[in-house]
């Protein structure tokens, strides 16, 4: 095996082109190594990427947060500018594994290893990203939802495309976003379940609200039923409430012999919902 | 093979290694500094737990090249000169330790807690040993051993 500690985004290009479909790229490696020890994963080559200088730092540009790639949770967590902007960003990043774990783990790994409820991934699903990724065919941006091809598959294929930065637009006056969690306990533990909205409230009434939850499905899934039924409305108790029970519609959990039967996330899920509303509302009260 | 520079417990070495083990196994398998334990290897335990450029990382998961240029610290590192270190001391006199297996990963997450952050929150303290895992002790003699020795690096010692 042979292990690339890159230092630019050109030599990682370059690497992956030699390599042939034979690498893969290596963030904090906090999935990828328990996969490789696994026997799941049996790459030539790591590209280690920890060490790309413009892959790092979190800086505001044109409107827009920017991560880079190689940033990692602690970082994101402890970021005066993510706690200024995204309270609930800096507190999903937070809650991934343990302090070591975030210690490595970055936030762009915690999307490309698709595991449908990645704290960090939920905590920011809501608030519109942009990813930027990049290979030898050039650049492409991707939506969140387009991140995701199926059950604890990325669309980006490690081998031959390395995601840069994550660009989200900032905030705008009447916005709030939250994360909320149920857990079996406060670390090492995915969460039974995890869920996240952004809304935007004007005169007293929501505009559009984004919600996501998981498992329930693919990656974090919007609750378009409930998303729809709170456009136009006022975030009073009764109207939470629904919301929660109408995010049902779209949600399709399973049963997990550690976190939870598919009927207990399904009784579960409806107050998750209305708790992270509520602390939507809360944050837009002050 | 691959050829590895790095700074372990203050000393700078340069190794011939095998890139696809954990720096775990590197430390314990090349180097004999058998500290460092390995309990599951997937990171999930902390008993693996070092501190690599001042942040404490369950060496099990991180692969060994990603040591290159890096400043590792193991628990065999810890003691200078002979004497202990605080946190040392500390999980002895509160009664910390009982098996012991998990004790060199509790110990420098609570390194790497104190070195950044001498005067920590009870808060703090739980968020950094939140990684590691203790099947004995009950946790509560192990956050006593970490405030009392912040106390004592508060007081200079």
């Amino acid at each position: 095996m042979e292990y690339v500690n890159a230092s630019s985004v050109r030599q990682v290009l370059d690497a992956l082109t030699q390599a042939d479909g034979g690498a893969v790229v290596m963030a904090g490696g906090t999935d990828l190594m328990v996969d490789f020890k696994a026997g799941k994963l049996q790459p030539k080559m790591w590209v280690d990427v920890t060490r790309v200088p413009e892959l790092g730092g979190i800086t505001v540009e044109d409107g827009k947060l920017v991560i880079g790639a190689a940033v990692t949770l602690t970082t994101i967590a402890r970021s005066p500018l993510v706690r200024q902007y995204f309270p609930s960003l800096a507190q999903g990043c937070g809650t991934v594994g343990s302090l070591q774990i975030r210690n490595s783990a970055t936030l762009v790994g915690n999307v490309v290893s698709a595991q449908p409820a990645g704290d960090g991934a939920m905590s920011l699903a809501p608030l519109d990203p942009t990813f930027t990724a990049l290979s030898a065919q050039g650049e492409r941006q991707l939506s969140m939802g387009e991140m995701y091809a199926g059950f604890a598959r990325s669309a980006i294929d490690h081998s031959r495309e390395l995601v840069t930065k994550i660009s989200i637009p900032l905030p705008q006056p009447g916005e709030a976003a939250s994360f909320v969690r149920l857990e079996l306990r406060k670390s090492l533990s995915l969460p039974m379940l995890n869920c996240a909205a952004m809304i935007h409230v004007e005169n007293g009434a929501v505009t559009w609200a984004r919600i996501t939850m998981a498992p329930v499905g693919v990656g974090p899934v919007r609750a378009k039923a409930a998303e729809a039924f709170l456009a136009g409305k006022a975030l009073t108790e009764e109207n939470m409430t629904q919301a929660g029970q109408l995010a049902l519609e779209d949600a399709n959990p399973r049963s997990n012999p550690l976190r939870g039967s598919r009927e207990y996330r399904l009784d579960t899920l409806p107050v998750l919902i209305r708790r992270a509303l509520e602390a939507c509302r809360d944050q837009l009260e002050h | 093979m691959a050829v590895l520079h790095t700074t372990i417990n203050g000393e700078a070495i340069v190794a011939e290694v095998d890139p696809s083990i954990s720096l775990a196994q590197f430390l314990r398998d090349n180097l004999y500094l058998t500290g460092t334990k390995i309990g599951c290897g997937k990171g999930e335990c902390g008993a693996c737990t070092i501190i690599m450029d001042g942040k404490s990382v369950t060496s099990c998961i991180i692969p060994v090249m990603r040591a290159e240029g890096a400043v590792i610290q193991t628990i065999e590192g810890v003691a200078q000169n002979g004497k202990l270190h605080p946190l040392q001391e500390e999980f002895v006199n509160q009664g910390a330790v009982q098996c012991g297996f998990c004790t060199p990963g509790m110990i420098m997450s609570a390194k790497a807690l104190l070195d950044e952050n001498p005067e920590p929150k009870k808060e703090e303290i739980r968020e950094a040993l939140g990684g590691n895992i203790c099947r004995c002790t009950g946790y509560v003699n192990i956050e006593r051993a970490v405030e009392a020795a912040a106390q004592r690096i508060q007081k200079g010692e």
